[in-house]
Formats: structure tokens, sequence, C-alpha cells
């Protein structure tokens, strides 16, 4: 079954809406809890009149800091808004909730509650701040070599700077969540990338035990990084039940979404190359500039890429911050890596032009041979298969070489490329198998505390399961999405697949292990977990593991590498611009399912082309506000945009980063991505677009 | 700040609901009207309530609590949605019909190809099944600072602020705001495709009064510029109803093109748009209508350009003075000075277009 397209197991439940997401969950007498939000960006409360939202039928409870429980600020809830104090630090903070009989009476009442405030000055103008921006306190500089002294004496080289916009999350299913106390004990059914985490930090918050608290999230409607940690709405919820004394339920509207879960901040990144003539890159620095919020640091690693993409004597990679009165920034998709590639792809772009050398073969020329930054040697690295099979299928060849060659009636038509990489680690994770037999049919459950985003983590890990136990995957039954399951890693930075499959995978060998050592006999031929259940008449059976990265991970570097080709035509009156084809070739270790890896490479794929030409998350420079706040403003691409899609995968055989060899696939389709589309765009109109998004008023 | 959501209670035809002694929500009422003389009768009386159509636009502003009438009127019951032949040779849409159905009935795309491609241009399938006619040409601006309720905006609480203060995008995020026509009071634009089209064809509004009378309103003459009333979009009268949009006979299917740019291929609102038509005797220009969107609070005419394109030749040269004699006149804010050049650009390739008949 590994391998093979099977469709989603939950395919059918999710598109008969049998699939229970957070607010879905069927639990009686629920009340409603709507949040109230501030309309400063920086500044105190000064004063709260509740009265009238009291007063309101069917209200339960108007909380604010004047009144809410005592909540531990410090318990791994991300970005504060807690309630607890006075202090605004960000617009659209939460400063209130109302809980209510119904929906309706909450929301009406929420909009009665007033909040008298005492203005401060906000911070909210990058461009006027980042002057004043200073280094990171959570990541260092990276020095090998001296970047500065070899930029300093080169005559080939280019330093420009390229800055992306914040960008927010969108999932589908924005944050919701119902809590449900029973004595001590509360779950949450609600929407988590990190079962356990989000344990963790609503116990901890809430001042109980993580044994207290149960999370219950069987289906998530995306996150992107924006469910990872989690976020005040999830522990107000249960703040709110507690109060009321009923179970309550809490979503954020879209419009809420844009100040309460984080979002990918602004980065300015200049990047300085210097080459030799015959294309050997000599200096490589990457220095980025970007903000954070004003009370805490969250830098996203925008010179990850660089650090390990090519072969230099000389780099330097560097942060440098300034807060601002904005929610705190988070993971988003490829945090770093995508922002990051586009920058340093873009860069190699431009100095290749500079060069007059192939964008390819230049990136060929400075293939390092093991990683740069840590001297480790690769577990894999797909780049230089990637870049030749790629421009293969392409028909890179078939590229003009300078911008602004390729006419096509009202359009010009340009072709670019760039690279990407994402790192692959296991993480330990635990999980139960238990086999059951009626007659001569055996079944078996799996069960770990894993998440499903809506990627196909039930399906990868019902064919792992099918295959190790030599049971149909349709006998398979998968149990993730629940704390009480056995703890496991989360579906963050690309780790789910791997760590979740080699735990299903041992703790399916290890069954089938004991079931040989319980028959007795010994075998000339290893039977399946199946057949033992079988030939051995044993009725039910049940074993547990917890597994982590083999010892020999530790002495390779292991990734995911991409590259990444775009043609774009770019309408020469208007400067619109359509991706017409795109093509992704991947080597990201076994693939466990085509069908599946492929709508997550594709996914990748837009949201990098929607990084390139149209999402920009505007604020207001004066008060903080986002201007975009729907998805009628925050433009993700449209069908129109795009026209052909092509997913290719290399093979690839990584025993050493894992037993099954599997790498992660989350992140790496989104990296690379809209460098490979200004690339692109600069080939066909010879204009280098190094702020994106690349709307038609940069075109023109 | 808070988003206000409220059900809608269904009736039976005639049958009204006061839903205002239901205390939980913003009370309104809910009125099904069964005639037009029924709808401006109640709209007279009323000064707080609003037509309901397709309701595209004014549900989403009552849900952002921008709009907030005491009364809504449905006018699904009234039989205005036909699209019908005149005898003069025009064409009428009724002010319930469609979008869909106007933009593709074989006497629209046919005679009247620049109307097509505008609505076509516009919103996304599902809304325009539900948007009608009369709707689209009275649908608000998307001005960020009009929907957010805790930004100021002259347009949504007229009165309320001094001086320019009360325009949040005046000084704010303006990249897609107005060059031409805008007051310190609001620099908003109209976000309308299909009233450009409407525009350019010279259409005539067709109005029904509380008195019971019908008269016309000439297309120029419907939506207004902001000037120290932005909260007035139009000219029509309280109770007004608009019962048919008419579209004179003309001599434009040859040679028209609408297009718009915008910030993705589909589902945006236009930075520019511009509804060229042309009526062209061999190379010679004999009549030509150019209007514009995303640059005013009105569908823009581009008079200018027009005065200076009768008669003369259809070149390229041609195409560009007329385009730069309209745009010297802009008055560009702080993040919209790109939509100068790029409306020059827009007047002469949709120009182009046109004389090609809409082939690139
Ligand atoms: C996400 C999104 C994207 C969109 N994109 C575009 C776009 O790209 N281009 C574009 O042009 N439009 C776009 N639209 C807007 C859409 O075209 C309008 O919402 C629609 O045309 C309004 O028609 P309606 O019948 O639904 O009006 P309603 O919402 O019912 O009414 C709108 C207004 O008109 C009044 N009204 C309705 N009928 C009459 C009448 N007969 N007489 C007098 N007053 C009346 C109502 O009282 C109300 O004030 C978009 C809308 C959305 C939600």
């Amino acid at each position: 079954m590994v391998g093979s397209p099977l469709s989603r197991i939950d395919g059918i439940l999710k598109v008969t809406g049998k699939a229970d997401y957070s607010l879905d969950h069927p639990i009686d007498n629920v009340a409603y809890a709507v949040l109230v939000k501030s309309t400063i960006a920086a500044g105190k409360i000064r004063e709260v009149n509740s009265a009238q939202a009291e007063k309101t039928p069917g209200v339960l409870a108007v909380i604010s800091h004047q009144n809410s429980p005592k909540l531990n600020e410090k318990g791994g809830i991300r970005g504060g808004a807690l309630l607890q104090s006075p202090e605004i630090k960000f617009f659209g903070q939460t400063i209130g909730m109302v809980v209510a009989e119904t929906f309706e009476q909450a929301i009406y009442a929420a909009s009665l509650v007033e909040f008298q405030y005492q203005e401060a000055s906000p911070q909210v103008n990058f461009e006027s701040l980042a002057s004043k921006a200073m280094p990171s306190k959570d990541r260092e500089d990276e020095k090998r070599g001296d970047a500065r002294a070899a930029l300093n004496q080169a005559s080939l080289k280019i330093e420009e700077v390229y800055s992306t916009p914040i960008e927010h999350h969108h999932p589908m299913e924005p944050h919701a969540a119902i809590a449900e106390w029973e004595g001590d004990r509360l779950t949450l059914y609600s929407s988590a990338q990190i079962v356990n985490g989000a344990q963790n930090s609503a116990a901890k918050t809430l001042n109980i035990k993580p044994e207290n608290v149960r999370i219950v999230t069987p289906y998530i409607g995306g996150g992107f990084g924006s469910k990872g940690g989690q976020w005040a709405n999830l522990v107000l919820t249960a703040v709110a039940a507690k109060v009321a004394m009923r179970p309550v339920k809490l979503a954020l509207t879209r419009h809420q979404m844009v100040n309460s879960v984080g979002l990918r901040q602004r980065n300015q990144q200049k990047i300085s190359l210097a080459a030799t003539a015959d294309g050997k890159l000599m200096a490589l620095a990457h220095e980025t500039t970007t903000h954070s919020a004003i009370d805490e640091e969250f830098v996203e690693p925008c010179g990850d890429c660089s650090k390990l993409m090519y072969d230099t004597p000389n780099s330097l990679i560097s942060y440098r911050v300034v807060p601002m009165n904005v929610i705190l920034p988070t993971y988003t998709r490829g945090p770093g890596k995508s922002t990051g590639s586009f920058a340093l792809e873009s860069g190699m772009d431009e100095l290749a032009h500079k060069l007059n050398i192939d964008p390819i073969e230049f990136r060929l020329r400075n293939e390092p041979a093991r990683d740069p930054s840590n001297g480790k040697p690769w577990s894999t690295r797909a780049t230089a298969q990637c870049l030749k099979e790629g421009a293969k299928a392409f028909g890179w060849e078939k590229r003009k070489a300078q911008p602004r060659q390729n006419e096509q009636g009202d359009y010009w038509v340009g072709h670019g490329v760039a690279c990407g990489t994402y790192p692959a680690h296991q993480r330990p994770s635990s999980a139960n198998v238990l086999l059951k037999r009626e007659g001569s049919v055996v079944q078996a459950t799996v069960e770990l505390a894993a998440a499903d985003l809506g990627t196909g983590t039930y399906t990868i890990l019902a064919q792992t399961a099918a295959d190790a136990l030599g049971i149909p995957v349709d006998k398979i039954v998968v149990k993730i999405g629940d704390s009480d399951l056995p703890p496991a890693a989360g579906s963050v930075g690309s780790v789910g697949a791997m760590s979740y499959a080699n735990v299903v995978n041992d703790v399916c060998q290890k069954a089938t292990e004991e079931l040989i050592a319980k028959s007795g006999k010994q075998f000339f031929a290893r039977p399946t977990a199946a057949q033992l259940m079988v030939s051995e008449k044993i009725e039910n059976f049940q074993s547990s593991v917890q597994s982590e990265a083999p010892a020999s991970a530790e002495e390779y570097s292991s990734h995911s590498f991409n590259a990444n080709f775009a043609e774009v035509w770019v309408h020469k009156f208007t400067g619109m611009v359509r991706v017409n084809r795109f093509l992704a070739v991947t080597g990201a270790g076994r693939i466990l399912n085509p069908k599946t890896a492929r709508s997550q490479i594709i996914g990748g794929n837009v949201w990098g082309i929607g990084m390139a030409l149209t999402e920009e998350s505007a604020m207001d420079p004066r008060w903080g506000n986002f201007v975009s706040r729907s998805l009628a403003d925050y433009h993700i691409p449209a069908n129109l945009d795009i026209g052909e899609m092509e997913v290719i995968f290399i093979r690839e055989d990584d025993t050493a980063s894992n037993k099954l060899g599997v790498k992660g696939i989350g992140e790496v389709g989104i990296v690379g991505v809209a460098a490979a589309v200004a690339n692109a765009v600069f080939n066909a109109t010879g204009k280098r677009v190094r702020e994106l998004p690349i709307t038609p008023d940069k075109l023109i | 700040m808070a988003d206000i959501i409220f059900t809608i209670y269904y009736s039976e035809p005639g049958q009204d609901i006061d839903l205002s002694v239901t205390e939980n929500m913003k009370p309104f009422k809910y009125t099904r009207a069964t005639d037009a003389a029924s709808a401006t009768r109640i709209a007279a009386e009323n000064p707080n309530a609003k037509f309901l159509a397709g309701g595209t636009n004014l549900i989403d502003l009552m849900k952002e609590d921008v709009e907030r009438p005491d009364e809504l009127i449905d006018l699904t019951n009234l039989t205005l949605s036909q699209i019908k032949a005149l005898p003069s040779g025009g064409l009428s849409l009724g002010a319930l019909g469609r979008n869909t159905d106007a933009a593709n009935h074989p006497l629209v795309r046919q005679n009247y190809p620049l109307l097509t491609q505008a609505i076509l241009a516009g919103a996304s399938g599902q809304i325009r099944n539900m948007a009608t006619n009369g709707g689209n040409m009275l649908q608000r601006t998307r001005c960020p600072y009009f929907y957010e309720v805790s930004m100021p905006c002259n347009k949504r609480e007229p009165g309320r602020y001094e001086g320019a203060s009360g325009c949040g995008a005046r000084e704010g995020v303006n990249r897609n705001h107005a060059i031409f026509g805008w007051s310190e009071k609001c620099v908003a634009v109209y976000p309308s495709d299909m009233a450009i089209a409407l525009s350019a064809l010279d259409a005539i509004i067709k109005v029904s009064t509380p008195d019971g009378r019908e008269r016309d309103i000439s297309f120029a003459d419907f939506h207004r510029l902001p000037g120290d009333t932005p909260e007035k979009e139009t000219n029509l009268e309280t109770g007004e109803l608009i019962v048919a949009i008419e579209l004179p006979k003309s001599n434009f299917a040859k040679h028209s093109y609408y297009l718009k740019v915008r910030d993705r291929a589909s589902y945006a609102f236009a930075l520019v748009s511009v509804g060229a038509a042309l009526e062209l005797e061999g190379s010679r220009i004999k009549q030509v209508r150019i209007a514009m969107g995303g640059v005013a609070h009105k569908p823009w005419r581009a008079r200018k350009a027009e005065d200076y394109l009768i008669g003369k030749e259809t070149s390229a040269e041609n195409f560009q003075l007329a385009a730069a004699a309209e745009m010297a006149e802009a008055r560009p804010l702080e993040h919209n000075r790109f939509k100068v050049e790029l409306g020059k650009r827009s007047i002469v390739h949709a120009l182009e277009m046109a004389v090609r008949g809409g082939k690139s």
C-alpha cells in the first residue's frame, strides 16, 4: 500500500459533512462566547462599562481584565491577550468577552460593551522604524570566513534589498473551540496542530494539571502554523465555560483572524553575493531586518536557506529586529525559508544574469558536497537532480537567456527557476496498535495523538499499518487527534509524516515480533501479524512503542530539496501576470502516497504564487489596523491566475534520516516558489521586482 | 467593535414580521413588497428603510454594522426582472433581473457586448447569480475605512467628524482610491463594473417615485461625486425605486471593449477599468465613448479623451494623446500615483482592443 495513490480515507466523511471539526461536536446545552477587540494599537484601558451588555437578555457573563479569573501568562499561550491587564499592545487585541445563551445575543451584547482608553502613540510604521532595528535576542549572527571583506574586494557582485509584506495564514477553518468542564476535568474540542502542546499550554495557563485537560481535534481545517502554538481564544473558551458553568463555543470571525492568531512578519532582506567570473560564489551575506511584537521577540529564520544552499568560503547571516505594536508573528508555512528563499534565489538569478551564466548552471557550479553550515554529509541532496530533470521536463532550453525577448501578442513571456529546501527531522512519538480477530478477518486500530491538518495523515498511517501488519487498508482504523492517545509529535515543521509513519511502522513490527514469540514457533518466512492472529487463534492483541530518530540521523544533514520552474505571461500594457505553467521537482525521501503528496506540493506552490503575486496584509501606518481583513481583499490566487501545474518527485532512498526514509513535504512546496515567479517576471519583462507582491502597478 | 450577525425570519408574501420585540439583536422589520407602488410608499414613510434585492451587498454591510436599516423591504416578489426590446431599438433591463441573465441575454450579447464583458468581469459566478441590475447600481464603496466601524468615515457617519479628519483613507492606505473628483471628505471609489459599461452606453435609469410617477435619470446624472455629502451617492430621492435600466440603440457593438486591470485575474475589484466603445467610418472615429472605473466616486466619463478623438483617425498616437489629455487632470493620492500611468495605458489599450473588435 505504501507508495500507492490511495484517495484520502477520510474524504467521504468530509465531503458528506460527517467529519466533526471543532465546533461540530454535538455537545448539549452550550452557551456562546464572543470576543471584544481593541480599537487602538497602544495604551491602557481606563474604564470598562459593561452595564448595558449585562442587562441584555440571554447574557451570562461579561469578562474583562477587571473580573477575569487569574491565568498564568507564562503558560505557553502565544501572543498574550488573556484579559489579565489593562495594557493594550496591538490593534484588535482581545480585551473582553461576552458569554450568552445564543450566538446572536452574545454578538449583540459584545457590541454594547464600552471601553475607555488612555491612548499611547503606537509603533506601527515599519518604514520609519526599520532603521532602529537592533540585533535579535534569539538569533545570533552566524559567520564563516569574512563575507564583508570578500564583498569589498569583489568586482562581480550584487547587493540588493528584497522585501516581503505581512501575510496571514487564513486557513479555511478559523480558530474555534468548545470547552466543557466536568469537575476539574476540562475537554477542549478545538483545532490543534500539536495535540500535546495544546494540552500542556492550556493546562499551564489555566493553572491545572495537564492530565486534567483533554484536547479533541480529529479534523483540522488547515493551520499553516497558526494552529501550532495555541492562542488566547483556546484558553478563553475554557474561562468562559468555567464562568458560565456550561459548555461554551467560541469561534473567531474571519476579520478577527488578522489579529488573534499570529502572522508572517514583514521582512527586509539584504542579499550580497560575490562570485568569480566563471561563477564560483565567493561571498554570501543575508541580512534580515524585521519587526516583532512590542513585548516579545519572534523572528522567522530568513537566513536558513542561505546557510546551506551554496558552497561559499565566506558567509554572514544576521537578524535585526524592531518591536512594533502588532500581534506576535509566528510560524507560517515554510517559516523563514519561503521568504528567505525569495531573497536568496532572486539574488542568485540577478548575479547569474550579471555573470551571463545560465541560472541553472550557476547553481550547479556552487553545489556544496557537504552542508556548509556544519560540515556534515548530506543524508541525500536532490538539488542537482531536481534542476536537471526539471529543466528537461520543463523545456528550459527554449528559454530566452536575455529578458524581454519572448513576445506573444499582447504579452511578454518569461521563464524562471529557483531552488528551495526544508529540514527533515523525525521527532519522538509513541503509538498503540490493537489487533482484533473475528473468524479469519483481522482488523487493527492504530492510536496516537497525531494531527491531520487535512493533508492525508489518516491515509498514510493506514497505508503504513496495512503493509506492516499484512491487513487490507480498509480493515485499519486510525485514531488520532486526541490527547488521551499516546503522545506524539505535532504536525508542524514538516515532521508529521516521518515521525508518525515511523512510530506506526515500529509498533506494528513490534506487535508482529511479539506474536511470533508468543506462538513459540520457528518460521522460514516471517509471517504477518494478520497471519499469526489467525493461525494462533488469538482474538485480541495489543502493543505499544515509543520511537525516535535513529542515532545515525545526527551524523547527517537531512533536508528535502526542490527546484521550481515558472512560466509567466505578463500583459504588456496592464502589467497583470499570469503563471501559465508551474513545475515543482522535489526530492523528499520516500513518498508514502503520491496523490496526497502531490496535493501538498501543489498547495505549497499556490501559496508561493500568492506570495509572489497577490498576498499582502496592508496595515494603516498611523493606527496599526489591518485594512485587508477579509478574503475579498486578502487576495489568494484564483483559478484563472494559474494554468498547468506539474509535480515530479525524485526517487530517494534516505534511511540515514529515519528508518522508513520519509521526509517532510508540508513546507518545502512553498520554498523557492516566489523567487521562481519573480525570476520569470524578470525574464519576461526585464523588470526586477524586489518588493512582493508583484502587483500590476509594479510592472508598468 | 464586533460583527453583528442576525437571523431573518421568513414570512408569507404580504405578511410582515415585526422583529423589534426581539431584544437580543439589532431589531429590524422585514416587509415583502407586492408591487412598485407599495415598495415606494413604505420606503417614503420610513427613511431608515432599505430595499432588499439580491442582498449580496446590503446584507454584508449589515453584518459589518455599517448599514443599520430598521426595515428591509424585500423586492423579490416584484415583477421587474424582464429584459425587453424597446420599440426605439433599445433594450430595457428590469431592475430585479439577475446580473448573470443580463450578461447572457442574446440581445445583450449581440447589441451590447461591452455590457456582457463588464458584468462578467465582476465578482464571481455565484454572486452574479444573486446580484440584481438595480442593486448593482447602488452597491457601495469597498473602501476599508468605510467597512471598519472603528475607523473614521464621513460616508458611514456623516457629520460626526470635523474637516478632513473624517476620512480615514485621505492620509491612510489609499492605493485603491480615487484620482478624479475626490474631496477632502471622501476619496473612495465606486466599485461596479456593470455601471462602467452602462455609463459608456449612456443608459437611462428608470425610477418609480413614491407619488406614483415614473421619472428618467440619465446615467451621467445618476451617481454623484462626494463633495461635502459623500453619504449621498446617487440622485435618487427618498423612497424612489429603480424599476429598469434602458439602453438606447447604438452602433458600438462591433467596436467595444471592457478592460479591467486588477490584482488577480478574477474575483477582485478593478484598480482601473475602461469601457471603450467606437463607431467607425473606415478608420475615422464617428462616435466614441470612454468610461473609467476605479478612479472616482462615480463612473468617470473620459470626456476630454472623447472630445479629442471625435473625427480623428484610429491611430496609436491619437489614442495616446487622448489618454494623456484625460489623465492630465488626475489628482493622485499618496499610494495611487500608479493609476495615472495605468489609466493612460488602459484607455489606449481598451481603444485598440475596441478597434480590433475585442480580439488580441
Ligand atoms: C466578494 C465580492 C466581490 C465582488 N466583486 C465585484 C466586482 O468585481 N465588480 C462588481 O461590479 N461588483 C462586485 N461585487 C458586488 C456585487 O456586484 C454587488 O454586491 C451586487 O451587484 C449588488 O446587487 P444586489 O441585488 O445583491 O444588491 P443588494 O445588496 O440587495 O442591494 C444593494 C443596494 O441597492 C439598493 N437597491 C437594490 N435594488 C434596488 C432598486 N431596485 N431600487 C433602488 N434601490 C435598490 C439596496 O437598498 C441596497 O442599498 C462583489 C461582491 C462581493 C460580495
